[in-house]
């Protein structure tokens, strides 16, 4: 068995036999089901004001516990002196950081699919449950910011030398790209000319997965006005063909590229003692 | 014979502090090396700097003429390391957490429970690991260091939290691994077990050696009490060891 798959299994076991994974699905669960009761008071298809919610609570939700388990995961390893262990293992970057990264991703997928799974059941022994394209592309949603999140968390877990100081690194980025992101861009494009701020705006939410991911299901799910006219060219984009591969390879891009930088940063520190 | 650990010049230096001092040592295969000395005296430092997770501030550091910089696989591999620091907090059981360490060396699961049996740990059964005593943690950590039949065991303080019945016995398996060729280079404040099971002792104080000789050339420049007595000449001066103070 190669280091990659001996990594991703025992973070699958430490995952699964964790009480977090069964407090997170139980919270998941509630809160999905409390989305689909919301929903039947009031049918609609496509993109629609419960859609919109349940995305916007999604992603209040999904980005912070990804990001605290994946930070800690990696922070824990060196708090507990793991990580110096397995450093004299002859560990590639790639088996250390991708084995926990997938093993990490399974686990918190398989939460996210249970959570979808129970409600999908529930929903379909009822009248006005989800249609299944628009359930599809919220779980798809879902398991997007997870991949997203979670690489963004390898990198913070790279840095951070403390469970506490990852905690603290975590909230800041989730505050900013979660909630303050909106007042933020609108200060700061606010001061710039009209015509700068469609392409700046275009280029800064490259920055955002929690932003770009959005607008690509929004869209997708047939709700493209409602995310303004700046994103006009957005919408066009990603309902051609070639957005949805461009979208892919965006997604694939943006976890590789943190993995790297939190391998790299990992190395990096490896000498500091 | 040839030289399998070869310590040139090394030094470590962090925020302008010097926690070692420029040394030079060599050891052959299947030594057993006691670093001895209080707290702060560079021993686990040292043993940082040989497992390459501290680079050397000064110096080289050989093994069988490879260094970590050069040839980081072929030397880490020839490395088994017992930390002295590790806090287990998974859920796992003593064959889990050792199947896994197992599985990263290319050991087989006849390996593992070999290992178990040596160290005393394979009727544990589904016990986890974080409801281990220290002892017993410190066992764990030993089959660990020796899954791979290395070249070199660095072990760092090996007998915390060992009862006299393990520290024996710690002492008679680091004699057989030597024995097969393995050189043996462990850390501890206790000076009986370095007595016991070491061939050459190296006495350290707040970074610096005061010390590197052969258990028998102590024995016969200290007498019969040999390190203890050592120690005692070279740390403790006039002031003598601590005595009894209540009567």
């Amino acid at each position: 068995m190669n280091h990659f798959t001996t990594i991703m299994k025992r973070e699958l076991r430490i995952g699964f036999r964790n009480p977090w994974a069964y407090s997170f699905l139980a919270l998941f669960v509630i809160f999905m089901l409390s989305m689909l009761l919301i929903h039947q008071q009031g049918y609609s298809s496509g993109y629609s004001g419960v859609t919109g919610m349940l995305m916007n609570l999604t992603l209040y939700l999904l980005p912070l516990i990804t990001l605290m388990l994946g930070a800690f995961s990696i922070t824990g390893e060196k708090e507990d002196g793991s990580a110096a262990l397995l450093y004299t293992y002859r560990l590639s970057m790639t088996s250390w950081l991708g084995g926990k990264y997938i093993g990490l991703l399974l686990v918190l997928i398989s939460i996210v699919t249970i959570g979808y799974s129970v409600t999908g059941i529930i929903s379909s022994f009822t009248a006005s449950g989800f249609t299944a394209s628009v359930y599809a592309l919220l779980f798809i949603f879902a398991v997007l910011l997870i991949a997203a999140f979670l690489a963004i968390a390898m990198v913070i877990g790279a840095i951070a030398s403390t469970r506490w100081q990852a905690l603290t690194y975590v909230i800041g980025i989730w505050f900013f790209f979660i909630i303050g992101w909106s007042p933020i861009m609108i200060a700061l494009l606010g001061q710039l000319p009209y015509l700068w701020i469609k392409p700046l705006l275009t280029i800064m939410t490259f920055f955002n997965p929690a932003e770009w991911i959005r607008v690509y299901i929004i869209a997708a799910l047939g709700g493209g006005m409602i995310v303004g006219p700046e994103y006009y060219q957005w919408i066009t984009w990603v309902t051609h063909p070639s957005g949805h591969i461009a979208f892919t390879l965006l997604t694939i891009g943006y976890v590789l590229g943190s993995l790297a930088l939190a391998g790299w940063l990992w190395k990096r520190g490896r000498y500091r003692g | 014979m040839d030289n399998v650990l070869q310590l040139t010049d090394v030094s470590k230096v962090i925020a302008q502090k010097q926690l070692v001092a420029p040394f030079s040592l060599s050891f052959t295969a299947g030594q057993i090396v006691a670093l001895c000395g209080g707290n702060g005296a560079g021993k686990s430092s040292i043993i940082r700097m040989i497992a390459g997770l501290s680079k050397p501030s000064t110096g080289s550091i050989t093994l069988n003429e490879l260094t970590i910089e050069a040839q980081p696989e072929q030397y880490l591999s020839a490395i088994g390391y017992m930390p002295d620091d590790y806090q287990f907090t998974g859920s796992f059981t003593a064959y889990e957490s050792l199947k896994f360490w197992g599985e990263l060396k290319q050991q087989s699961t006849e390996r593992v429970r070999e290992l178990l049996a040596l160290v005393g740990l394979q009727d544990t059964g589904k016990k986890k690991v974080h409801q281990f005593s220290k002892g017993m943690r410190q066992r764990l950590l030993l089959a660990q260091a020796l899954l791979s039949k290395p070249a070199l065991l660095l072990l760092d303080e090996p007998t915390n939290g060992l009862d006299p019945y393990w520290m024996k016995q710690f002492v008679s398996i680091i004699d057989e691994t030597a024995r097969q060729g393995t050189l043996v280079l462990f850390s501890t404040h206790q000076l009986q077990v370095a007595e016991a099971a070491a061939d050459h002792i190296v006495l350290l104080d707040q970074g610096q050696i005061k010390l590197s000789s052969s258990y028998s050339d102590i024995k016969q420049q200290y007498g019969e009490e040999g390190i203890q007595k050592a120690y005692e000449q070279l740390f403790w001066g006039e002031e003598g060891p601590m005595k009894r103070v209540r009567s």
